[in-house]
């Protein structure tokens, strides 16, 4: 496979799983365009449903399609769809259990970037994690946003998929797998702390990993690409072995992986877990590298974080 | 059924939401007494229904989205068959399946979640649209109050529904004039109802919501209809055919008393 943006890759596994399934659909609030969706329409035009700028109505539209057997996948801006549609994905989808499948695109401030907070969306995770009966895939490149669209696609139920702006960097190998429900281990620097890092920041959690490694603080990195269901049994293995543990997200800090690893050591082994991610507040409009670094998730604040967790 | 016997199971199906409401200590009985004749003529006359299969594909499906109207439609389900009767008293308890808001995976019969509000026409829309996919040649019913209509996804819906030609989709507008804070006119600019969805490209009609022939010919006429969807508007009155309950807001959500219970049945079966 060619190298795609993030958007295109998802949509590429929607087209190659909609030749295989006919009650594969695609709801769109006017997200067509944004969601790179354009070769599914040409390809199947009854099968793209435009239903308007209106995402609560996509949503519930979606909940009606599964209900009569098909099998919809909403896609919009995540912040849209997690929060003005957020009771039509709890109560007509999530509730029954519904097979609908979201699509949220501009995850974190790196997805949303120059556009500012009305498009930066930071809570998403968090909201859908307390959401029962949801489960949140967040892949770290345009390869892994392919191979978790697959994985999406082969679950029954509410799936959530988190994209980012479609320009994410390259960060694995195209034949890395993607499992669900499985976090992986990318880096094995040594045995004195644990990062757990998600989505499209991956890349400065592999640079950090290795500036760590060169001064001597030895970091195992693992890619967590399920949010929920967490993959409990691996995070305690890999809490057991260190001493501490940091959490490297484009999302707040509340809410998403960071409350999550959190969560799982108090459970099972706790220890000193340090966050990075959005620091409780709205950034502003920027270039994306500018911004991540701006507001705390720069490689040197991963660094950091890791040294400062074994103080 | 013929017209005369839909009248009496509209006014059976009143007298056993009393009988639950009054059972189970809660639930909305007001609510229920509006829509009791468009119930009677869709399951006991016109809907498509295998009650002893109520996962049949090719059904007809119904949509309560005014949701905490669910004792009649429960009463009517039970009436059917889909449960036995014994489980009307056990209305909104953990012994038995009925919820206090319509749930369909713990309820036979029952097509969708509903009750927040507003949501009811766009699960139908999405429905009618499946169905159409799958090629099923059915109907998707949907009944909305008034007050509800107040919501925008109702709206949104709207305007997607005639834009995808959801011929198959045709919603009842329960038109009391109630909602729970009030009138809907004191509390919204709501109306004309059927001005705004034949403004949204809907065929619509206006009829007396407690007559069960005029109920009937709407079907008929919306059926006919196959390019748009369709609107009947139903005049309906709240809490209608008990005295006490007639036009009488207070009676949105309340239990009845036993004695109540026995005027009801009076008024209802005498």
């Amino acid at each position: 496979m060619s190298i795609l943006s993030t958007r295109e890759a998802a949509m590429r596994a929607l087209i190659e799983a909609a030749r295989e399934d006919e009650t594969l659909v695609v709801v769109s609030p006017d997200s067509m365009l944004a969601a790179r969706a354009v070769p599914f329409q040409r390809e199947f035009p009854d099968r793209l449903i435009e239903v308007g700028i209106a995402e609560q109505n996509a949503v519930d539209v979606a909940a009606g399609l599964a209900a009569a057997g098909m099998k919809p996948v909403v896609i919009s801006y995540a912040g849209f769809l997690t929060m003005r549609a957020c009771e039509m994905i709890r109560t007509f989808v999530a509730y029954p259990g519904l097979n609908v499948k979201f699509i949220g695109l501009n995850g974190g401030m790196l997805g949303g970037e120059r556009e500012g907070v009305t498009h930066q969306f930071y809570e998403d995770v968090g909201i859908l994690r307390s959401m029962p009966g949801v489960e949140i895939l967040t892949p770290a490149d345009a390869h892994q946003a392919y191979r978790a669209a697959k994985a999406m696609l082969d679950r029954r139920g509410p799936v959530y998929l988190r994209l980012g702006s479609g320009r994410e960097p390259e960060v694995f190998d195209e034949h890395t797998p993607f499992e669900f429900g499985k976090i992986r281990e990318v880096l094995a620097y040594g045995d004195d702390v644990a990062l757990f890092a998600s989505g499209f920041i991956m890349n400065r959690a592999i640079e950090a990993a290795k500036r760590l490694n060169g001064r001597g603080v030895g970091a195992n990195l693992y890619d967590v690409s399920t949010i929920k269901p967490l993959d409990m049994e691996a995070v305690g293995a890999a809490l057991r072995r260190v001493r501490a543990a940091v959490t490297v997200e484009d999302h707040n800090i509340y809410g998403g992986l960071g409350s999550a690893i959190c969560e799982a050591a108090c459970q099972i082994k706790p220890l000193r877990v340090e966050r990075v991610g959005l620091r409780d507040l709205y950034p502003r409009s920027g270039a994306a590298d500018e911004l991540l670094d701006a507001y705390g998730l720069s490689i040197e604040d991963i660094a950091d974080a890791a040294e400062r967790s074994l103080r | 059924m013929n017209t005369g016997e839909l009248y009496r199971m509209a006014n059976r199906l009143r007298m056993d939401v009393v009988e639950m409401v009054h059972a189970s200590g809660d639930g909305h009985p007001g609510p229920c007494m509006s829509i009791a004749e468009i119930l009677s003529v869709l399951y006991f006359d016109e809907m498509r229904l295998r009650p002893e299969e109520p996962g049949w594909g090719e059904r007809d499906r119904l949509i309560l989205s005014k949701g905490h109207a669910c004792p009649i439609q429960y009463a009517a389900l039970a009436r059917k068959g889909f449960f036995p009767m014994e489980e009307l008293p056990k209305l909104r308890t953990l012994k038995g399946i009925l919820q206090g808001h319509p749930d369909m995976n713990k309820t036979p019969g029952i097509d969708s979640v509903s009750g927040s509000l507003g949501n009811g026409i766009a699960v139908g829309l999405g429905m009618a649209l499946g169905c159409r996919f799958r090629n099923i040649e059915n109907y998707v019913y949907v009944i909305v109050g008034d007050g509800e209509l107040e919501e925008g996804i109702v709206w949104e819906a709207a305007m997607a529904a005639a834009k995808h030609g959801a011929g198959r989709l045709i919603v009842f507008g329960d038109l009391n004039n109630h909602q729970s804070g009030g009138h809907v006119t004191e509390l919204s600019s709501l109306y004309p109802v059927d001005e705004k969805f034949r403004a949204f490209h809907w065929h619509v009609q206006s009829i007396d919501g407690h007559d069960v022939d005029a109920i009937r010919e709407a079907i008929r006429s919306a059926k006919a209809e196959k390019r748009v969807p369709s609107f009947i508007g139903c005049k309906t009155l709240k809490g209608k055919n008990i005295s006490y309950m007639e036009d009488n807001n207070a009676w949105h959500k309340r239990t009845p008393t036993a004695e109540e219970v026995e005027i009801a049945r009076k008024e209802l079966m005498g």
